[in-house]
């Protein structure tokens, strides 16, 4: 978590939730800080771009997201919250993901289930090209 | 707080840019335009003659003495925009890209009229390259160069009703907008003390418009920003803060809700790049100062109170509120 941000997780911990009881998973969670361990990590800077443009995991594994800039970002793979083609594209059968608005210092985490190529977006940046994506793959082809 | 970063270069090199001198003012004379171009012209006899061929000249006439303007059709527009949280953009100095779409070419030159700047520019302040315009020759607040700072605060209350320009207004505005360097001094800007009920070279529908096309090849505010579609928009005199005390006042403060005009890189787009479903909020207060009396603008530096690393003063403010809620009813 960075500085004294809100911690924001999504995707996989979601899943989870629904199997094995919500609320009880969500407290213990947020309890012990040890939601997901995220595989990978992506800021998101005052040049309105996402570090790492493109980044490569395995299924069922968990990005965070950072806002380490001065302004206000989003992490969006929902095409219903997109007004541009380019900005989403989302592997078939994936669940839509959106942070809502990240405060300088918040972050956000989300696991991604399904393999595929991933396209999400900043909304207050849609129009300055703030895109990055997340490749998953099978884990047996991780390993190859 | 997080410091400010450029958007495209170092602040260093964009203060080695600035000479600190003749933002907008140097534009210079123009070539022969007409076949009546007298060659004993002096260079400011030229930019006067360009001056004098603001395009809304004759419509500000016929309006200037207009007591009871006619109010919108359908009824006053009342909207607020407010940004609570996240930083904002604070443009710097640098020369603004041409776009042909706005400004034609050498052979065919198009908005040339008014005062340099906040209204045309003449084609004697452009450079050309290749049987096209390329830059303005001076540095202006309309190019790619931004830095990010922290804390930006904007608060707007605007009410448009009256339709045209006149030399009296129902609109009413109340705005504030603030934000913060890395050394923690707090910069604002508040309006309006006096609503700009007309214009001086192009129209301010009242000092407030709402739904419709401003800049660029409207012709109504500076050329040098790309023509957009405007939800909103005032013109008044406000004053410009810092750390709470007052700089300077009165001072001109434009402020505009629009689509969103940035690309990549946060560059200013042209009139093709445009985003329109997108939106943000712009704060400006010019190097210029109104002269009613004469019909035109004069050049007169902001006291910001923000320094460059070269130790040359920040001009003017032209600032981006990127994270803004929006509401407006109509008819009320």
């Amino acid at each position: 978590m960075v500085g004294n941000g809100r911690r924001i997780v999504s995707g996989g911990l979601k899943s989870a939730a629904a199997l094995v009881g919500a609320a009880a998973l969500i407290a213990a969670a947020w309890t012990s800080g040890t939601v997901q361990e995220a595989t990978a990590t992506v800021e998101m800077t005052n040049r309105l771009t996402f570090t790492s443009d493109s980044v490569v995991i395995g299924v069922g594994e968990t990005v965070e997201f950072r806002n380490t800039s001065a302004l206000v970002h989003t992490v969006t793979g929902d095409p219903s919250r997109s007004s541009l083609d380019a900005s989403v594209h989302l592997p078939e059968g994936a669940e839509p993901f959106h942070s809502g608005r990240m405060k300088p210092g918040e972050t956000f985490s989300h696991t991604f289930e399904s393999t595929g190529t991933y396209r999400y977006f900043c909304v207050p940046h849609e129009g300055a090209k703030m895109h990055g994506v997340v490749v998953v793959r099978d884990r047996e082809d991780m390993r190859e | 707080m997080i410091g400010p970063t450029t958007t495209r270069r170092s602040l260093g090199a964009i203060a080695a840019l600035v000479s600190g001198a003749a933002l907008l003012s140097a534009a210079g004379p123009g070539p022969d335009l007409t076949a009546e171009h007298p060659a004993e012209e002096t260079d400011a006899e030229s930019q006067e003659r360009f001056v004098g061929m603001a395009p809304y000249r004759g419509y500000l006439e016929a309006h200037a003495g207009v007591e009871e303007p006619p109010r919108l059709a359908g009824g006053p527009v009342e909207m607020s925009v407010s940004q609570r949280s996240g930083g904002v953009h604070v443009a710097l100095p640098a020369q603004r890209e041409l776009d042909p779409d706005v400004f034609g070419t050498p052979e065919l030159p198009r908005a040339f009229g008014g005062t340099p700047g906040i209204n045309g520019l003449p084609p004697g302040g452009r450079n050309a390259s290749g049987g096209q315009w390329t830059t303005s020759k001076s540095m202006t607040p309309f190019g790619d160069e931004a830095v990010v700072m922290g804390n930006g605060r904007l608060k707007l209350e605007a009410t448009d009703v009256s339709a045209v320009d006149a030399a009296s207004s129902e609109d009413e505005v109340t705005f504030r907008a603030s934000w913060e360097d890395e050394a923690g001094n707090t910069y604002a800007v508040e309006c309006c003390q006096m609503l700009a009920t007309r214009g001086v070279e192009y129209p301010t529908f009242g000092g407030v418009v709402t739904n419709h096309i401003l800049h660029g090849s409207s012709r109504i505010g500076t050329a040098l920003m790309p023509t957009e579609f405007t939800y909103l928009a005032f013109w008044g005199m406000g004053r410009v803060l810092k750390n709470g005390e007052v700089q300077q006042a009165p001072r001109l403060v434009h402020g505009m809700l629009t689509e969103y005009v940035r690309g990549e890189g946060y560059e200013l787009t042209g009139d093709a790049g445009v985003t329109p479903t997108r939106k943000h909020f712009h704060l400006m207060v010019p190097p210029m100062m109104p002269d009613r009396e004469e019909g035109r603008f004069h050049h007169s530096n902001v006291e910001t109170g923000f320094t460059l690393p070269n130790d040359k003063p920040l001009p003017f403010w032209h600032v981006m509120f990127g994270n803004v809620d929006i509401q407006s009813t109509r008819g009320g």
